[in-house]
């Protein structure tokens, strides 16, 4: 049952994706790349989830789901992901009175592993191209998202409006 | 100006609803549009917001899900947290239903192939990006440095694994964390 393997696989996505979203795109990625989709459409659903209206990681388990076998497998993997997610809220609502766990050093533990995860994901999602246009795209998104506020939705449109119109120009300009 | 002003269930769902449909970018984008919301609406002061926005990074879970919950169900109850969930689901689900039924009809057209994939070339730059703000904002110690190193190289060599590293560094840090509180 590949409805039953979606339905496990994105509650466990959902048990770890603290930290908020891009630091689980990368085990989001070791978990359905290649098995459910190319690296390259693995890329473009990433694009797509940060350019759309939602929390990424919601709309990457969407996705995914939509393209792995239509409308019921984008619920079942939309309802996996927020599963655990919605389970530790109502625990803590219910058991808060009785357990205390120290909350500064509880966060500064948990920045270490969102850190750690979007370190990974930078790893599991670098450049897998030496094209000279997808690396200028992507050293775009990086000076953009870095050192300015502009939303990165832009550059994202931008770099595949840039593509669509003119890449094959370009890339035979520069002799590719 | 005290707070006095209570939203039903139903006004929750819309106005998060609202803001869900129309904030593009993530967590981090949403949120503060939802605290301006709240407090213009006279529900909650930005300030109480992002307390509670502070309290749901320890969650898991996409932080605007955890934050308008965690928000709502401060405002009433469980019938909140139910209404916040669904105001949050539901907009990015719909959308992405629509653009993936789009992009599954068109995707093979060249220069939406093209599109995509220059979209896509941005990633690894935004990932990048997360990953600078993100460490430059943190208070870096040697011992937190190398800690965050080793998860990071445990991550990269077992990508199989990374659901029982990660909940065994976070409570073996949780616990350093705490001894190291408590010898001080």
């Amino acid at each position: 049952m590949q409805t039953l393997e979606i339905i496990w696989t994105f509650f466990k996505i959902g048990v770890i994706s603290f930290g908020g979203g891009w630091s689980v795109v990368g085990i989001i990625k070791n978990d359905v790349v290649p098995r459910w989709v190319s690296e390259t459409d693995f890329r473009a659903m990433i694009a797509i989830a940060q350019s759309t209206p939602g929390p990424i990681a919601l709309n990457a388990a969407t996705m995914i789901g939509w393209n792995h076998g239509g409308f019921f497998s984008a619920l079942a993997a939309t309802i996996s992901v927020v599963t655990f997610p919605v389970m530790a809220i109502a625990a803590t609502t219910l058991l808060a009175k009785r357990v205390r766990l120290r909350g500064d050093a509880l966060q500064e533990s948990l920045r270490t592993g969102s850190l750690a995860m979007i370190a990974m994901t930078l790893w599991t999602l670098r450049p897998d191209s030496a094209d000279p246009l997808v690396l200028a795209f992507g050293l775009a998104a990086f000076v953009t998202g870095a050192f300015t506020k502009v939303n990165a939705l832009w550059v994202i449109l931008g770099s595949g409006l840039i593509d669509a119109v003119a890449g094959p120009a370009i890339r035979s300009l520069l002799g590719i | 100006m005290e707070q006095t002003k209570k939203p039903t269930p139903l006004s929750l769902f819309w106005a998060i609803a609202q803001i869900n449909t129309v904030t593009l970018g993530g967590g981090y984008v949403i949120v503060p549009v939802m605290a301006s919301t709240f407090e213009k609406r006279g529900w909650m002061s930005e300030g109480d917001f992002f307390d509670i926005f502070a309290k749901a990074q320890a969650f898991p879970g996409p932080l605007a899900l955890s934050t308008a919950i965690l928000s709502s169900q401060k405002l009433c109850g469980t019938k909140g947290a139910v209404a916040a969930f669904f105001g949050v689901i539901l907009p990015p689900f719909i959308a992405l239903i629509l653009v993936s039924g789009v992009i599954g009809s068109i995707g093979s057209l060249p220069a939406v192939k093209r599109f995509l994939e220059g979209a896509g070339a941005v990633v690894p730059g935004i990932v990048a990006a997360m990953l600078w703000k993100t460490a430059s904002k943190r208070k870096w110690t040697l011992a937190k440095a190398i800690e965050t190193i080793v998860v990071t190289v445990a991550l990269v060599l077992f990508p199989s694994l990374s659901l029982p590293i990660l909940l065994a560094a976070i409570a073996a840090l949780y616990g350093i964390e705490v001894l190291c509180k408590r010898s001080k």
